[in-house]
């Protein structure tokens, strides 16, 4: 059984990121008061994409890809899902804070290797970006695991399960408000989609890859916005015992985020970075400060 | 997506694919490019044709010239086209690059735009409105259903007929050629 959940598992993460993709363009469509485009046009997409010809720009650009693809793939065998955990027995949240910065890494690689001005300005943003959040997020986690005394996301999820969520909790909901605010941050959203800005660099980083390249990159944008929303759940909404409450919960989280995605500008990055290493970074620091005072 | 349509997709699910998603290269050339705007946003919302803007021609497969091309123009839209990943769409948009328009008698203004890239279709007018973009679109969808979009195809096969015309207006490009071209 847990062999099969083994191979099921990304491939329900796969599923669930690329329907959260449709419908986040659909969303944001209703918002701009405009019809939108099919639930399933991610997937249109997509299939257009690999049967296009395409462009490699050296040995380097090819595996940075499959390098960002596969970290997000062993990452969703790590993230219990509803009562689900492949491997989360023996990984736990140290295995997820060192994979989870393969996925912009693999991107920076490959998109170093095709030598265009912009891609190398968008991953110098993506690195900067990443460095921003990774601060207040590790403050964040650190919080968590100090409160229940584990590095075991299945654990932490049970103890959740047992007593209440951690956003509701008393001293982990100040850890919570910095989390939420490091969110948009994680997702790449607005008023932080300094990374892709398709006005200003020519969407970044992706700005060379064509055909089934571009195809495997939203796919693993696709995993990696489901990656980010499931471990907020796991870790501050009580995860689930249930595979469709937690589709759910991710659901109501991912959509809260899009309609700040709907309203903002954009940032620019020396703006992100302040905004980020001063309030989250603040609160989070307060929140293990607190933490650490009152103790388990 | 239509449901009736499930059938074709079984069948060729690559063709559909190209149909349905169909992203422009947002390239402005001349005045049509102010039709673009209102036609991509709340107005007239291009996204429910599956039709969307992208940054860069390695993500695109629609080329829509807006408008008339001066000499100089012509050098980017060459060098936008070739760059872009074939199967690729090139769609004229507005009077100019069908035969001048207005600019007839311009020594700096490309007249016949076909002999330098293939176009795959025209919208007529000056300027056409949003919903001619629409139209053009759905033109396109049975276009490549019947498989006469093949712009794509002819310049491949007719390659060195192209190269020859871009140099002689261009007295000279500095790029080599894309395709090989067989001597004679």
């Amino acid at each position: 059984m847990r062999i099969v959940w083994l191979f099921l598992s990304p491939l329900i993460a796969l599923v669930a990121g690329v329907l959260l993709l449709g419908l986040s363009r659909k969303i944001m469509a209703r918002i701009h008061w405009r019809y939108g485009p099919p639930l399933l046009q991610p997937v249109i997409d997509i299939i257009r994409l690999f049967s296009q010809r395409s462009a490699s720009h050296g040995i380097l650009f090819d595996l940075g890809i499959v390098v960002s693809l596969a970290g997000s793939l062993i990452i969703t065998l790590f993230l219990p899902f509803g009562n689900i955990a492949p491997l989360s027995g023996s990984g736990g949240m140290l295995v997820i804070l060192y994979m989870m910065l393969i996925g912009p890494l693999g991107i920076a690689l490959s998109g170093g290797e095709s030598g265009n001005p912009n891609a190398s300005i968008g991953i110098s943003r993506n690195l900067m970006l990443a460095i921003g959040y990774e601060v207040p997020l590790l403050m964040v986690l650190l919080a968590v695991m100090t409160r229940y005394g584990t590095i075991s996301i299945v654990e932490i999820v049970r103890v959740q399960q047992a007593s209440t969520w951690s956003i509701a909790s008393w001293p982990l909901v100040v850890s919570g408000l910095a989390y939420l605010l490091v969110m948009p941050a994680m997702l790449g959203f607005r008023p932080f989609e300094v990374v892709q800005a398709p006005q200003e660099i020519s969407s970044g980083p992706m700005v060379e890859y064509g055909g089934s390249y571009l195809a495997l990159v939203s796919i693993q944008h696709a995993l990696s916005l489901y990656i980010t929303i499931s471990l907020f759940v796991n870790l501050m909404l009580g995860g689930s015992g249930n595979i469709v409450i937690f589709l759910f919960k991710m659901l109501v989280v991912f959509v809260l985020f899009l309609f700040v995605n709907a309203v903002f500008p954009r940032f620019r990055i020396e703006q992100a970075v302040r905004y980020l290493w001063r309030w989250p970074t603040l609160i989070g620091l307060i929140g293990l400060v607190l933490v650490a005072l009152v103790g388990r | 997506m239509d449901r009736n349509q499930l059938i074709k997709w079984l069948e060729a699910p690559a063709k559909m694919g190209h149909k349905y998603s169909l992203h422009a290269v947002y390239f402005c050339t001349g005045c049509g490019i102010i039709e673009v705007p209102p036609s991509i946003t709340a107005r007239w919302d291009a996204e429910r044709f599956g039709v969307l803007p992208t940054a860069s021609p390695r993500q695109a497969n629609l080329f829509l010239i807006t408008g008339y091309v001066s000499v100089k123009t012509l050098k980017a839209i060459i060098r936008t086209y070739e760059q872009m990943p074939e199967p690729k769409y090139t769609v004229g948009f507005g009077s100019c690059p069908i035969n001048g328009g207005m600019y007839w008698d311009s020594y700096n203004t490309i007249k016949h735009l076909d002999k330098y890239i293939p176009i795959d279709g025209w919208i007529a007018g000056c300027m056409p409105r949003p919903e001619a973009i629409f139209v053009a679109v759905t033109h396109l969808w049975t276009l490549i259903d019947k498989d006469m979009a093949d712009g794509y195809k002819r310049y491949r096969k007719y390659y060195s007929q192209y190269r020859a015309n871009q140099e002689k207006v261009l007295l000279g490009l500095e790029w080599p050629p894309l395709f090989p071209i067989e001597a004679g």
